[in-house]
């Protein structure tokens, strides 16, 4: 198997190619329509890809906001490119040893979905030949590029899709490796190592969705697959082990089918409405109502591997289907199924006798409303079907939250780019390279030696503040004097569990990590309680004030301590004067339930000790 | 000083065919490999451009340590552009619209394998990239220029208005002319003047975004100013372009109120001092506002226009001398005062020597909206009595264009002051009203 990785990261440095803030916005100042126009080359072979878009035929719309200006509307045209975003494209390139280009030429790269008002990205090769040596082994960081991201997807409906402008134009350092890479787990690997190297920039957005993999897998005999999008680094070796998973299930039913001799059927599929005019509900009623028709597709040979084998979720029935969803159809039925769905077994054997089918051979139904989209449908089909009996098509995939992938489109053809002559050429002399190498950022490993040296922390919990991306937030709590063991454990511990409990997008700067700490520290409340502070702010408390009133930890002086220990002692005089120290356990249980929070449990211990000691010493009566 | 070792590398290197595959290693040992294809025009020196196998380009330092070698066959020799089209198909039928081009880009394909952008001529071709054009009727193209807007001179718009002409005298219904957005507005206003008794609409269109991009607007703009020359309520001529960043609206504006007035947006043309004439939506035309309507014809020409006239925008340190060299053999001037129509007192002594002398001098408002009235303020008389014209609510650039073309018609001061005075293609708003607002 190979794997090869394109790991894309959001600079957090402004805009490429104007001066708005590289920054996500909820506010929406109002919208416009644009309809886009498939762009033609000269040997008139409209590129695959856009004409497949193109197809669909949508129009756009796209929301405005306080991060986009006339460039992003497509309503003036591109500054000068950011140089600190080029900077930050180059360190990367030199910590990799990777080549930077002598003169950089933006390019536009045509994408006709609508994500770019223009109808293409803007996008620079900036170096090539890099090298990762990660674990004993080399791979190859073929390019370094610095392009816009898209504006985000926010709503689709059948007639519109609805962009918002606040993504595009955000930097982006695109890192893409060779297929050097042979398991899922060292997929992971690199993409983490990649992360950390980009992160030592220091200038590098945070947060869900700032970093995107694309992964590219093809096994012996298959084809390479593009899983694009995928958000979650833990997630890599899932996404490339599945995709494994199914390609060998594929290329073990296209061994079949080719022993068997199979094939497609006409594309038009048989109309075979009638059969079913009386179906009211299930997935083929769309299909007698006005206008629409059901139809069934030959497949001769296909008989029994539409499912998946034992043992495997992967099948070919679903690739089928999923060809039909991308042209906004819900399914389809096949013939492994059947009867089933309200198909009576009395339908499945007029339908083999109509369409001259044997009991090795295969069928496909498909019903909806309007002909011309079931046509579309059926064309789908036949070609999926047919690509079955070759091997594995090429193609881009959409990862999904469950570990699988689903088809997305297909792999984009090659003539899709040209330069942008509204940037001009930008030079790389070699000072300016001299100058970014005197102050290069330090490695993941050596930030790992340090840390672990300066701040006496052991190995793995330094290993998770540099490649969770940490380093630089512990570095800036530190540096106020706060420890590290306590700082490291609330960044890599305390909150990723308040974000579980709250969602992903909790993210609080570092000023209320710092008030929040700033707080335990002066004794407001215990440090043991600083989960449930952070919980209390995830979940929508207005201050670290608020969060500590609502987690009840307040107020609870030393004297007051003292003399709530004292108190719970004389209650209990009785069963410590008759347990003696061991009535330790039992009122520590109770005063911790009590104070956890409000002090520390280490002064609670010591001070209960002393006052089960101070009541013992008293002479009983 | 005989040839160095980097200047021979690099003359080798520019005599290779474009689209030459090489092989190359520069002075540091890096290698690399890919076409050859033309620079951008900013590029610097001693950078050869190259298009690598994944379609980046890139620009490579050439030095005295370069080597290379091609790879495979020089490419195939490009097919020649093809060659300027004939002056449209003979038309069939009386549904027709021509389509008057005059250069810039209307219509351009990418070459991918050079990244060049190549613009599309002839007319089968040019529809082939307009499909949606022909969809009410048939659409003939009568290429007049091959310019970029800002290159046109007065005298072209004579030419454009005989082509008009000609279109209409052979049967066109109505006629469109594509044309750069920098001098639109004044070519309208120049059609404006020139031409009598119109049949049916001339409709101006330009686009603001290239063609080869997937967001040009020059597409929707076409097929609205088709719909508009189709319109049979319309007689006059029109600007069509967008009416905001939508792509789904599209202003109808009168010639002689229209200006350009954004460098780079779609919805840059606005009116002035007159309401728009109606929009588009849809391949439905809307009228709102006081269109002319078509005349019982004939359709003529009105020239000549005399191009001896100049546009003076006036500002603080304008001193007389340079008005005065500026007005060196002109007939005629249009002066874009500020405020209400005024220039600074010191120049009143020159005016008033060129106007005695039979130069006619004019005053529009450099505001671009509202009225130059020369009684308000006491420049305003002062100006008057030195013989100034004023022209009411007329922009500056539509000034310019009747005075050209009321110089060509008249030999006297007196007679050409006149003719400015009267309306002519509706340029003069009886009524300013103000929109609804806060």
């Amino acid at each position: 198997m190979k794997v090869g990785l394109e790991v894309h990261q959001q600079l957090s440095t402004g805009k490429l190619f104007c001066r708005c803030p590289a920054a996500l916005s909820e506010e929406t100042a109002g919208g416009f329509v644009r309809r886009l126009r498939p762009a033609s080359g000269e040997d008139r072979r409209v590129d695959v890809a856009a004409a497949f878009q193109a197809s669909l035929g949508r129009s756009y719309r796209y929301e405005s906001g306080p991060s986009d200006c006339l460039v992003e509307m497509d309503e003036e045209p591109p500054h000068p490119l950011d140089p600190e975003a080029l900077d930050v494209a180059l360190t990367f390139a030199l910590l990799v040893g990777a080549r930077p280009i002598d003169e950089i030429a933006v390019m536009r790269k045509i994408v006709v979905d609508g994500s770019n008002t223009a109808g293409f990205q803007r996008t620079a090769l900036v170096a090539v030949d890099g090298t990762l040596s990660l674990g004993g082994r080399d791979y190859s960081i073929q390019t370094v590029c610095l392009e816009e991201d898209a504006a985000r997807k926010v709503r689709e409906t059948a007639g519109e899709v609805v962009y918002r402008l606040d993504r595009l134009g955000i930097p982006l350092v695109e890192v893409a490796t060779g297929p050097d890479i042979t398991s899922g787990e060292e997929a992971r690997r690199v993409a983490e190592e990649i992360g950390a190297l980009l992160r030592a920039t220091r200038r590098v957005r945070r947060g869900i969705g700032t970093v995107r993999e694309d992964l590219n897998v093809s096994i012996e005999g298959g084809h390479r697959i593009e899983i694009k999008g995928v958000q979650e680094l833990g997630m890599i070796r899932e996404y490339v082990e599945r995709e494994e998973g199914r390609q060998r299930v594929l290329l073990a039913v296209r061994d079949e089918l080719r022993r068997r001799n199979a094939r497609v059927g006409p594309a038009e599929g048989a109309d075979v409405s009638p059969l079913f005019a009386e179906i009211t509900s299930g997935p083929l009623a769309t299909g007698s109502r006005k206008g629409g028709a059901v139809r069934a597709l030959s497949l001769p040979g296909f008989g029994g591997l539409f499912g998946s084998p034992p043992g495997s979720d992967e099948r070919l029935g679903r690739e089928l289907a999923d060809q039909v969803r991308a042209v906004g159809l819900k399914g389809l039925l096949h013939s492994d199924e059947l009867p089933g769905y309200g198909v009576a077994p009395a339908h499945v054997e007029e339908l083999r006798r109509r369409l001259g089918l044997g009991a090795q051979d295969g069928f496909v139904l498909v019903a909806d409303s309007s002909t011309e989209r079931l046509g579309v449908a059926l064309r789908r089909i036949a070609d999926r079907a047919t690509a079955a009996i070759e091997g594995i098509p090429g193609e881009t995939r959409d990862p999904l939250p469950d570990g699988r992938s689903r088809y997305s489109r297909p792999l984009p053809g090659r003539h899709r780019m040209y330069p942008e002559t509204d940037v001009p050429p930008i030079p790389i002399s070699a000072e300016h390279l001299d100058r970014l190498r005197a102050r290069l950022p330090e490695r993941p490993s050596e930030l790992l030696e340090r840390l672990q040296r300066d701040h006496r922390l052991g190995a793995e919990v330094v290993r998770q503040l540099v490649y969770g991306g940490f380093a630089d937030r512990f570095e800036a709590l530190t540096a106020r004097g706060h420890a590290a063991a306590l700082v490291a454990r609330l960044l890599t511990q305390d909150l990723p569990a308040a974000a579980a409990a709250a969602g992903p997008e909790f993210d609080p700067p570092d000023e209320v990590l710092e008030a929040v700490l700033g707080a335990a520290g002066s004794g407001r409340f215990s440090k043991e309680g600083i989960p449930e502070v952070l919980t209390a702010l995830a979940r929508g408390a207005s201050s670290v004030d608020d969060a500590i009133a609502r987690t009840g930890f307040e107020g609870l002086s030393a004297d007051q301590l003292k003399a709530l220990i004292e108190r719970v002692v004389r209650a209990q005089a009785a069963m410590v004067r008759s347990r003696g120290p061991e009535a330790f356990s039992p009122l520590m249980g109770d005063l911790m339930r009590e104070v956890r929070g409000r002090r520390d449990g280490k002064e609670v211990a010591e001070e209960l000790r002393r006052a089960i000691d101070r009541l013992l010493a008293e002479p009983a009566g | 000083m005989g040839a160095t070792g980097g200047e021979v590398v690099w003359n080798a290197l520019r005599a290779l065919p474009m689209g030459q595959r090489i092989e190359l290693v520069d002075g540091a040992g890096r290698r690399w490999s890919g076409s050859v294809i033309p620079p951008h025009e900013l590029s610097g020196e001693r950078i050869l451009t190259l298009k690598l196998e994944s379609g980046y380009n890139v620009g490579v330092r050439i030095d005295a340590g370069t080597r290379f070698e091609p790879v495979g066959s020089p490419p195939p020799e490009r097919t020649p552009a093809s060659p300027p089209p004939t002056h449209g198909r003979p038309p069939s039928g009386s549904d027709w619209i021509a389509l008057l081009t005059t250069g810039g880009t209307i219509a351009s394909r990418v070459d991918y394998e050079t990244g060049g952008v190549r613009p599309v001529r002839g007319e089968r071709e040019i529809l082939d990239f307009y499909p949606q054009l022909e969809r009410s009727g048939p659409v003939r193209i009568v290429p007049v220029f091959d310019r970029m807007s800002e290159d046109l001179v007065p005298d072209d718009w004579l030419t454009l208005a005989e082509k008009t002409v000609e279109a209409f005298a052979a049967g066109a219904r109505g006629v469109v002319v594509a044309h750069g957005t920098d001098t639109l507005g004044f070519t309208a206003a120049g059609l404006s003047f020139l031409l009598d008794g119109l049949p049916g609409a001339v409709a101006l269109v330009g686009a603001q975004r290239s063609p080869d991009r997937p967001s040009s607007d020059g597409p929707t703009n076409l097929a609205a100013a088709v719909a508009v020359a189709r319109d049979r309520r319309i007689g006059e001529v029109v600007v069509v372009m967008h009416a905001g960043v939508s792509d789904l609206r599209f202003a109808v504006h009168r010639g002689t109120w229209v200006r350009k007035m954004h460098s780079s947006r779609r919805d840059a043309f606005e009116s002035r001092n007159g309401p728009l004439l109606g929009h588009v939506e849809g391949d439905e035309v809307h009228l709102t506002g006081p269109i002319r309507p078509p005349s019982v014809g004939p359709p003529r020409v009105d020239g000549p226009i005399d191009p001896r006239a100049g546009l003076l925008w006036s500002y603080p340190g304008l001193t007389a001398e340079r008005a005065a060299s500026f007005a060196e053999g002109l007939r005629g001037i249009v002066l874009a005062g500020t405020g209400l129509g005024h220039v600074g007192g010191h120049l009143v002594p020159w005016i008033r020597s060129a106007t005695e002398r039979g130069v006619v001098v004019t005053m529009t408002t450099q505001c671009l909206a509202g009225s130059a009235d020369p009684y308000v303020y006491s420049t305003g008389r002062a100006l008057l009595r030195a013989g100034v014209l004023y022209l009411g609510d007329l922009l500056p650039e539509t000034a310019y264009a009747k005075l050209l073309w009321a110089l060509g018609h008249e030999s006297t001061p007196e007679g050409v002051r006149r003719r400015l005075l009267v309306d002519r293609a509706g340029e003069f708003s009886l009524r300013h009203v103000a929109e609804a607002g806060p």
